[in-house]
């Protein structure tokens, strides 16, 4: 397991867009913005649906299970809120519930719980919130859930 | 060919060494850069009337250089951005003078790269003070994922993956880059390195060593483009724009990748605007500028401008292809990855001398177009260069470009 992360290092600032997505997170649910008028799905929370250009918007409380699509080890720390962190790997999960009839997909990323011996390609993941020194910032990260039959490890 | 093939020129480039650090203001070298790229021209500063730059809030404005310089502008704008910003604010300039807004046009970016604002970030030494997560960077940087090499690196991972490319491939990059930059007196990183070198650099970022990672300097660099007939006047061999796109976007570019193949990058959606602007095909390339913030940078976009299929450029490297006196000689200055780092706008610079048959290398007399084109005595003028593509990235979702030629062509 990675070291931990000092995220008193990191001032989040929510703002109109996003304020309700951190209010989810405290309350440990992984939002995606939908749309009122046609149902699609999507993350960031921008603010139109870049389907039907609609500004009604809801939010989608997804199962918080996705598939790592990608991911990198980051070895060097860049924040001094990641010193302790390193070597930690940054996956990019691909949401199970987000996929819609045209193709169009939900990609979220995180900091796994796992390190880089155990990650790989095709793994599934369950999100884990992890609670921070600000009460009203909880951070999604995300732990290998199972195993895959098509996985592929990057072995240099 | 498109409407306004050739009708606009490069006429004049200058720069600043690149310096590590260079203990100047953005604005004391953005004039230096200017000044040299007049002096490059032959234009003095009362014949320049227009002026733009790029910049990601650390550089200086052009209204500043100008005024510093004694040019009075009847047009300046400074834009945010990076890399592809250059090809980018080439097309706006065509558009200015297209249509009268101003005549000559001067672009710069200017940049302490290296002992400023650092692009991947501030090393953490020491008490830092808490960084302030706003807008994207509130969902990205408690993942700790906030730098180029990191957001790119992930697409780099899932590309060795769909193609079964290795990194082997990244390696001929560095290594064709180096040899260039091996040719250049103005280089940081001038000693040659193997493919092995490169495998055993350490990691930043897996899949990302310390060789496939630009450098940071501190530079400035400038570039002047007018109208044809006015370029006919002027001290160099024009450089004519053939053709270019500029911010080319892909589909749902937010950072975080939801796009169903995440390395099928901007160039896919520009490659066909370029050349059919340009009139021209691949084979008609001579050289080719390619951003390389990344070896990956300038892999995958040899895929999406068309020099090679999809899953290909791993085959298509191998063998030193990107190195001078082969079949697509790349980044002939040594690019970022071992120049110097400018946000792209040195690619072009390069692109213009080669074109001009001016490189500044080390034949005595290549101020008159004389080369020896011998690479033992530090030649790095390409032979029969006549045209060239200056492909820029920005992300995977933005990329701008241009093709070039001199007046041989």
């Amino acid at each position: 397991m990675p070291g931990p992360i000092d995220y008193s290092k990191i001032t989040i600032v929510p703002d109109f867009d996003t304020a309700e997505w951190w209010a989810g997170t405290k309350q440990h649910k992984y939002l995606v913005r939908q749309c009122k008028a046609c149902g699609h799905k999507w993350f960031p929370p921008f603010p139109a649906c870049n389907k039907c250009t609609s500004m009604e918007l809801t939010w989608y409380e997804t199962a918080g299970r996705g598939v790592i699509h990608s991911y990198v080890v980051v070895t060097q720390p860049i924040l001094s809120a990641f010193v302790e962190a390193v070597p930690y790997v940054v996956a990019l999960i691909e949401l199970d519930d987000c996929h819609e009839a045209d193709g169009s997909l939900v990609r979220v990323a995180g900091v796994l719980l796992n390190d880089e011996a155990e990650v790989a390609i095709g793994l599934p993941v369950t999100v884990v919130f992890e609670h921070t020194p600000d009460p009203n910032i909880v951070i999604p990260r995300w732990r290998i859930s199972g195993t895959a039959e098509d996985t592929w490890k990057f072995t240099e | 060919m498109g409407a306004l093939t050739d009708k606009y020129c490069i006429v004049g480039v200058g720069e600043t060494p690149h310096m590590r650090p260079s203990n100047r203001t953005t604005f004391s070298m953005a004039c230096e850069a200017v000044k040299k790229a007049m002096a490059d021209a032959g234009l003095e500063p009362r014949e320049i009337d227009g002026m733009t730059s790029y910049q990601a809030g650390d550089s200086t404005s052009s209204s500043h250089v100008a005024t510093a310089l004694g040019i009075r502008l009847n047009y300046s704008l400074d834009i945010v951005g990076g890399g592809s910003s250059t090809e980018a604010l080439v097309a706006h300039a065509i558009g200015l003078l297209e249509a009268g807004y101003c005549k000559v046009i001067v672009i710069f970016r200017s940049m302490n790269g290296r002992s400023g604002r650092r692009m991947g970030g501030q090393a953490p030494s020491g008490p830092v003070p808490p960084v302030r997560a706003e807008g994207d960077a509130q969902f990205y940087m408690h993942w700790g994922w906030t730098s180029p090499a990191q957001w790119f690196g992930m697409s780099a991972m899932r590309y060795l993956r769909d193609t079964g490319t290795t990194t082997k491939a990244f390696a001929e990059v560095a290594v064709a880059h180096r040899y260039h930059a091996s040719l250049n007196p103005k280089a940081i990183m001038r000693t040659p390195i193997t493919i092995e070198d490169h495998q055993r650099s350490r990691w930043v970022v897996k899949p990302f060593r310390l060789l496939d990672c630009c450098l940071e300097t501190d530079v400035a660099a400038a570039l002047i483009v007018t109208s044809r007939e006015r370029a006919y006047d002027l001290r160099q061999p024009p450089v004519f724009i053939m053709g270019g796109t500029a911010r080319t976007m892909a589909p749902n570019s937010a950072w975080n990748y939801s796009r169903p193949e995440i390395h099928y990058v901007a160039g896919n959606y520009g490659r066909n605007r370029l050349f059919g602007m340009a009139g021209i095909s691949h084979k008609d390339i001579d050289l080719i500028s390619c951003y390389d913030a990344f070896t990956f940078t300038t892999l995958i976009q040899l895929e999406a401008y068309g020099f090679c299929g999809k899953g290909e450029a791993g085959e298509f490297v191998k063998g030193g292809r990107l190195q001078i006196d082969h079949e697509l000689p790349c980044n002939l200055s040594g690019g970022h990855l071992s120049e110097g780092y400018t946000h792209g706008i040195s690619m072009v610079i390069e692109n213009v001398r080669q074109l001009r048959h001016r490189v500044d290398d080390a034949c005595p007399g290549w101020a008159e177009g004389k080369h020896t084109y011998d690479r033992a005595a530090g030649c790095r003028q390409v032979k029969h260069a006549r045209i060239a593509a200056c492909l820029g990235w920005g992300t995977e979702t933005t990329s701008s470009s241009l093709i070039l030629r001199g007046i041989s062509a």
